[in-house]
């Protein structure tokens, strides 16, 4: 009775608190420092709790790549970078964000993992908007490792890869719709007109058809395909643009393959690509993704073969989106095992592109 | 009735007045603990309650999961259920029936009714028996709640790899259908060695075995077949999970497995599971049909032969669930010939049953009335089943809803409508008010019309092509009536068992002291009157119906004139008797209330049901915590000799024993018989697989060199000797303590080396478990002598700890000498291993 | 159309009937007659319950009469299968082989001069030539069953079951999976068709009659949109060995195996949403292809019959 009692006033003196307006919220005074040391220790512990124990390798120059380049577009703005502060209004949050050179040492691999992945409430800290994909989570988290260590050329370096981002003259500046610092630059990770991608995690569009790019780009858009990185700046782009793009891209001439993988057999990986194994109901690649397969879909002759393990993958999880050519290829992906992936895989990224597809109706 | 008079002058062998603190000292030791520490009690009365409370829960349960499937039924093309959660729910409703609900009900009724029925005062092993109960409710209610996750098994309640196997049924579904269900077996097996030595070896005395009840005799019968059946089940669902998690692939055709095996091994168990369901229901009817005609069973002996027959046929004719696998029709002759045999024995019941009937005079009871609508549903099933039993009508019919009606009349009708009637015919022994006769006549009549609305289409269904476990079906077949028929009959039925419950609720009132007592004047010692202690004195039986025969038992055994009507030496007691003659023999001190078996059971479960998630390290913890909380209760069960008590009549017995006198020799052997038919199950496995796959044996796979069987032959044959030896220096006339422990140690050490070197020549030479069905099924020998090893080890440090501490020593040597005979087990299947995995495949070479 | 095990169309059948007849009499006189018994020692006179009340009734009516009885049905019951235990001598007149998969039919019909003809979910049948049907499954257990014809037999991987099957007359039958097989077991259907021998030998050995003009469009995006990767159509750049063999299928009665009547609009529904018509069925939804190019589709593969 007496335990019943005591809960019963513990509530009441936390709702008149509560009630009386007391404590004050305004972001331009900070907590009191009782409150700051226990918050503090409550969201340590919470991470400290939840993150998991094991971690891919990250000395991984495409992962690092990757992870700079969303770095550069995704965290900077808050948290500042190498040679360049965080905007003031930023400063005014409460939390303001942190300068993440000096603080990740604090963390281990799966800590930071697990902040960049769910972020903190009340911290304004977001969460990574696709949680399904936490192949690309841990690129951030291999580029933030290096961060402590660099300084702002090695970070453009890696961040712009060789995109110019001069802008232009002062009138650019002033007039035009611009991006000083380059960050919705496709080609950052993407390259262009004879310069492949910088890092193997993604794509080669050069030579891709324009449908698919621009339907990839919608999917992207609209949330039917799931990527952090990807989703927040193909929303950011209008109708036009993605059509623009798309014929960009499309237009360009094939790379030739540059791929050394170094998992999976090319023999069987081919194979698997022309005729499929019907006994584990896995239909030949080539049927869709050959050269004469339909504009709807990618060729992937010439791909990286990490990229293309780690979408399959991605699909074989049953993640990756709920776009209809997500659809269509996380099933066929389920029944595909590890090593069927790798093959398949450094099969087609040893292929050289057959024809020019991209302009094709 | 005559006998009356001459017992008047009877010298009884307690006289009065008893001592005036006797009956409270009784009450004392006895006690059920109070308020929520009634969770500690052991009493089984108290458990009995629980138990059939729990299995009645899962009753009502997996019946509206039958609901749930008669509305997705009712009309073709229905989009109530989708097709994931339709699979989901028959499966759990087949599954949650026969082993949350029929086996559990049948073996809680045995807890509840067998002490007071053969005069015991409580079953011999009352921790083992709640540590049961405790480890089915835990495991039952996660297993079900995996349906409210989207987790639950969508494979068919008898789980056909290889749709079940990780290719066919990723997820977690299938892991907690076989760790789950493999775990409750387990608790139904610890359940039956208590019910087998009870039944044995806690009778009155002179009830010997021609005298004892027909449900006492069912449940002996039941308790046995577990033993034999369930290790079968218990060793598939060890294959298919170490498959599933492991990648042995023992029912992967590719890989040289085999799909059928699985079969073999699940309709081993299967087919007796149905006769274990039924035989005590059974049972319960032999024992309230002579009750309500008011006169003895005619064709008791009869029965006990039909019954034992029923048992012993059971276990030979589990292919008949496989006459359309395509196995040669010659063999299909045989099993076919066995199916139809053990109709007999139910005809012969069935007949007694109404010659009884004939004998007296019915009266029409609730209680009748299920009887009476069991006999008529029975009947029916067991016509079909004769049908099913003919190859060619099986070829058309298996599969389909002609086979759902059929098991369905043969297990409503066979188990369900009896546990009904004794619902009606035992409460007044377990309540202070009986059931409303006029409740329960309209549950009757609800419950038996809306049965025969439900399954009789179901019949006719079948054949007109209806297969069964199909989620939906196409309008234009005439499937259409039969199901509307069959969803409506279904709803009659659970308004049946909702007036049922409405009964309960404003009658049944549990109690153990105060119940409303033989209401039906029934002759059979459950109803004596009962405290906490059960009857106040053990009686002395002379007849199968003593109430009739002595008109003044009752009082007599109350007032405590007979055997023991107090306690004698100040603890929980009661007297263990002869297994055929019921002579006395010792008293022997039983356990009380306690946590360490609750909590035994609840960490046993966390640890399977965390090992079906793969939290793997929280699964070890909670394994460790609970073999530490067996060890905690086993601690202080083995008490020492309060040297000869006096039971009444002159009779003097001691309060120890060792050998085959002790109770806790019977049941290691027991749980030896169970361990014994485990690994023959693997032998059969092990020699079937060869006659379908002998092309993945030697010289195919890699064989073991000699050098690996004969190290291990010789380390088990040193254990051997030092089992022989430590045998002997424990009872020396000098005994020399450290001697027995040092050679205790030495023995256990061999005998995991035996193992260690066994299992180390078939992977130096090169064989993997993943390699092929028979590569895993070598490898399984192992792990099966590992579990055994285990048990050995830690039965032996117990044993030895205790010897170190003075607890144990030649005289007080139970718990040394149940390590003893477990380890000569161990060592008789180690050898047989050896022979079978080294010696067989050099047969053909 | 019937799925009945008592309007039988073939010889196993037939004689399963009349068996099946037999013991449904059998069974109603014996029922009646123990129900009686019981009747009448609850409610009978006191002689009637005497004659009743003895160990001699129960062992006449216990255990005398069902060893006759059930001895009987056990010789008569050897006897219908005798062609089953003493094999078959004579080679069959045709050999069909079937193989059960998650949820269809992959039907080959093989002809005398060992030419393989691939068909699916449909299975065409001579009357009255006996063939043989050979079952396998590729994943887990299945189950034939055509009740008019005769009982069925289990599909198990890693083993061949072997079925011999005659029928009387020309005709429709409705065959289904009874074997639980996972997911949308109950979909898992097929039609046989009997046909007089000589319109048989004429169906199995005939040319795919599709390909007309109007549906050129629809072969063009059929092959180009990798439908030939998983499914085969005999004369089209599709030769996949996953899914069903299309070569006819504008000709089959119905489509996904029993699920739904062919035709152009349940052919799109299916390709565009097969997965909640037939929810898990192993055909990804194509739902990225344009009204008029599914239509296209739908109309090439009515046209294949």
């Amino acid at each position: 009775m007496a335990f019943v009692l005591l809960v019963g006033l513990g509530v009441a003196a936390a709702f008149l608190f509560a009630a009386s307006g007391v404590y004050n919220v305004a972001a331009s005074r900070g907590h009191w420092w009782i409150v700051d040391q226990f918050l503090r220790f409550g969201m340590e512990n919470s991470v400290k709790a939840r993150a998991p124990e094991t971690s891919p390798n990250l000395d991984d120059a495409d992962l690092i790549r990757l992870g700079a380049a969303h770095f550069h577009g995704g965290c900077a703005f808050c948290h500042g970078a190498p040679g360049s502060r965080p905007s003031p209004v930023v400063q005014h949050m409460l939390p303001s964000p942190p300068d993440l050179a000096e603080r990740v040492d604090r963390w281990t691999d799966g800590e930071l993992f697990w902040l960049v992945k769910h972020g903190l409430k009340y911290a304004g800290m977001p969460a990574w908007p696709a949680q399904d994909r936490d192949d690309e989570i841990w690129s951030v988290v291999a580029f933030l490792r290096q961060l402590p260590d660099l300084d702002a050329r090695h970070y453009e370096e890696l961040a712009l890869a060789e995109v110019q981002v001069d802008g232009g003259g002062g009138r650019e500046l002033a007039t035009a719709e611009s991006d000083p610092d380059g960050v919705g630059a496709c080609a950052r990770c993407h390259g262009d007109a004879g310069r492949g991608p910088q890092t193997k995690l993604v794509p080669r569009l050069q030579g891709q058809s324009r449908d698919w790019l621009a339907r990839s780009l919608r999917d992207y858009a609209e949330g039917a395909r799931h990527s952090g990185i990807m989703q927040p700046l193909a929303a950011a782009l209008k109708p036009e643009a993605i059509e623009k793009l798309a014929t960009y891209y499309a237009g360009l001439p094939p790379l030739a393959p540059d791929d050394d993988p170094r998992r999976g057999s090319v023999e069987e990986g081919q194979k698997l690509a022309t005729s499929g194994d019907p006994g584990a109901e896995i239909p030949a690649c080539i049927s869709c993704h050959g050269s004469d397969g339909s504009p709807d879909y990618p060729r992937l002759a010439g791909q990286p073969a990490r990229y293309l393990s780690a979408q399959l993958a991605a699909w074989r999880n049953g993640k990756g989106g709920t776009s209809p050519t997500h659809a269509i290829m996380a099933p066929i992906a389920a029944r595909l095992t590890d090593q069927q992936i790798a093959d398949v895989s450094a099969f087609f990224a040893s292929q050289r592109v057959v024809g020019h597809p991209g302009l094709a109706p | 009735m005559t006998s009356t008079a001459e017992r008047e002058t009877a010298e009884l062998p307690n006289p009065l007045p008893r001592p005036r603190d006797e009956l409270r000292r009784l009450q004392a030791v006895w006690a059920i603990p109070e308020g929520w520490r009634i969770l500690s009690a052991v009493n089984n009365s108290v458990i009995g309650y629980f138990y059939i409370g729990a299995a009645f829960l899962f009753f009502v349960l997996a019946g509206v999961l039958a609901l749930l499937m008669r509305v997705q039924l009712a009309v073709p093309g229905n989009l109530f259920l989708d097709q994931e959660s339709y699979n989901q729910i028959f499966t759990m409703h087949g599954t949650v029936m026969m082993f949350l609900f029929a086996v559990p009900a049948v073996e809680a009724m045995g807890v509840l009714l067998l002490p007071q029925m053969l005069g015991a005062r409580d079953l011999p092993f009352p921790r083992l028996g709640a540590f049961a109960f405790w480890a089915y409710l835990v495991g039952g209610l996660v297993f079900f709640s995996t349906l409210f996750f989207d987790m639950a098994p969508s494979g068919g309640w008898f789980m056909y790899p290889p749709l079940t196997g990780s290719r066919f049924s990723p997820g977690t579904g299938a892991d907690f259908w076989l760790l789950g269900i493999g775990f409750i077996e387990i608790s139904a097996i610890a359940g039956a060695i208590e019910i087998i030595v009870g039944v044995l070896r806690t009778r009155a005395p002179g009830m010997s075995l021609d005298k004892m009840p027909i449900f006492a005799w069912t449940m002996l019968i039941f308790a046995v077949m577990i033993v034999f059946a369930f290790p079968a089940v218990i060793l598939a669902t060890m294959m298919l999970e170490l498959e599933r998690a492991f990648d042995w692939p023992f029912f992967i055709p590719d890989r040289g497995g085999d799909a059928l095996l699985w079969q073999h091994l699940f309709w081993f168990f299967g087919h007796p599971e149905v006769y274990i369901i039924f035989l005590p229901a059974a049972g319960m009817v032999s024992m309230i049909v002579p009750t309500m005609a008011a006169t003895p069973l005619v064709g008791y002996r009869l029965i006990v032969v039909a019954l034992i027959a029923t048992g012993f046929f059971s276990f030979g004719l589990w292919v008949h669930h496989m006459f359309t696998t395509g196995i040669p029709a010659m063999s299909l002759g045989f099993f076919s010939a066995a199916s139809m045999a053990v109709s007999v024995p139910s005809g012969i019941q069935v007949f007694s049953w109404i010659a009884t009937m004939a004998a007296g005079r019915l009266r029409i009871t609730a209680a009748s009335l299920f009887v009476l609508g069991f006999l008529f549903i029975f009947t029916l099933g067991g016509l079909t089943g004769v049908m099913v039993a003919m190859v060619p009508f099986d070829w058309q019919a298996h599969d389909t809803y002609f086979v759902v009606a059929h098991f369905h009349y043969v297990l409503v009708g066979g188990m369900v409508f009896p546990l009904f009637a004794a619902f009606y015919y035992w409460a007044p022994a377990f309540s202070r008010r009986a059931l409303s006769e006029r409740l329960g006549k309209i549950a009757f009549v609800l419950m038996f019309v809306g049965f025969n609305i439900a399954f009789f289409p179901m019949h006719i269904a079948g054949l007109i092509g209806m297969p069964r476990r199909v989620y939906t079906y196409p309008a234009g077949l005439g499937w259409e009536t039969p199901n509307l028929a069959s969803t409506i009959g279904a709803f009659m039925i659970a308004a049946g068992v909702l007036v049922f419950l409405l009964d309960l609720i404003r009658h049944l009132r549990p109690t153990v002291g105060a119940s409303a007592g033989n209401v039906w004047n029934a002759g059979t010692l459950e109803w004596l009157e009962n405290d906490v202690h059960a009857a106040r004195s053990v009686p002395f039986v002379e007849s199968r119906d003593p109430l009739w025969e002595d008109a003044r038992l009752s009082a007599d055994v109350h007032k405590g004139r007979y055997y023991l009507p107090g306690t004698v030496t100040g603890r929980r007691e009661t007297i263990v008797t002869s297994a055929i003659l019921a002579e006395p023999q010792y008293v022997v001190r039983l356990t009380g209330p306690g946590w360490a078996h609750l909590l035994a059971a609840i960490f046993t479960a966390a640890f399977f049901l965390l090992l079906t998630v793969k939290l793997v390290t929280a699964a070890i913890i909670c394994g460790a915590v609970a073999i530490a909380c067996v060890v905690a209760w086993a601690w202080d069960t083995d008490s020492p000799s309060a040297g000869d008590v006096d039971i009444g009549g002159g009779i003097r017995l001691p309060t120890y024993a060792v050998g085959a006198a002790s109770h806790s020799w019977w049941a290691m052997i027991i749980l030896m018989a169970v361990a014994g038919a485990l690994y023959l199950s693997y032998v059969f496995s092990y020699l079937y697989l060869w006659t379908v796959r002998p092309q993945d044996w030697p010289p195919i796979a890699p064989l073991a060199s000699h050098a690996g069987w004969i190290a291990s032959a010789a380390l088990l044959c040193i254990s051997a000797a030092a089992l022989w030896a430590s045998g002997r220096s424990i009872r020396a006339a000098v005994p020399r303590l450290w001697l027995t422990v040092g050679l205790t140690v030495v023995g256990l050490l061999t005998l995991l080396l035996g193992l260690g070197a066994d299992v180390a020549s078939h992977w130096l030479a090169g064989l993997r478990p993943q390699h092929s069905g028979y590569a895993a099924l070598v490898f399984t020998a192992g792990f099966l002598q590992a579990e055994i090893v285990a048990a050995v080890c830690i039965m032996g440090i117990f044993a030895c700890v205790r010897i170190l501490v003075g607890l144990t020593d030649g005289r007080r040597s139970v718990v040394f000498d149940n390590m003893v005979l477990l380890w000569g087990y161990g060592l008789g299947q180690g050898a047989l291993g050896l022979l079978l995995t080294h010696g067989f495949p050099r047969l053909g070479m | 159309m019937n799925q009945s095990v008592l309007e039988p169309n073939g010889a196993e059948a037939e004689r399963i009937a009349d068996l099946a007849l037999m013991l449904f009499g059998g069974a109603a006189i014996i029922f009646f007659g123990v129900m009686a018994l019981a009747a009448a020692s609850v409610w009978g006179g006191v002689s009637v319950r005497r004659a009743i009340a003895s160990e001699r009734m129960i062992v006449a009516a216990g255990i005398a009469f069902p060893v006759i009885t059930l001895t009987a049905l056990l010789f008569y019951s050897l006897w219908l299968m005798r062609a089953n235990i003493q094999g078959n001598a004579t080679p069959p007149a045709g050999r069909i082989e079937v193989a059960a998969e998650q949820w269809w039919w992959r039907i080959t019909y093989v002809e005398p001069d060992g030419r393989r003809i691939s068909e699916a979910n449909e299975l065409r049948l001579p009357v009255g030539r006996e063939v043989e049907l050979v079952l396998t499954s590729p994943d887990v257990i299945h189950s034939l069953w055509i009740p008019a014809i005769g009982g069925k037999l289990d599909m198990i991987p890693g083993r061949t079951n072997r079925m011999r099957v005659s029928i009387d007359g020309p005709g429709i039958y409705r065959g289904q999976c009874a074997e639980y097989c996972g997911g949308p077991h109950a979909l898992m259907a097929f039609d046989v068709i009997a046909l007089e021998a000589t319109e048989f030998d004429a169906w199995v050995r005939g040319d795919v009659a599709g390909g007309s003009t109007e549906t050129v469009r629809g072969r063009g995006i059929f092959e180009e949109s990798g439908c030939g990767s998983c499914h085969a159509v005999r004369g089209a750049n599709a030769s996949g060995l996953v899914g069903p063999d299309l070569s006819r299928v504008g000709g089959r009665r119905t489509i996904a195996a029993g699920t739904l009547p062919t035709s152009r609009e349940n052919l799109t529904r299916f390709i565009v949403d097969g997965q909640s018509i037939k929810p898990g069925n192993l055909m990804p939804p194509f739902g990225l292809f344009a009204a008029e190019d599914v239509d296209a589709i739908s109309a090439y593969l009515m046209s294949l019959q």
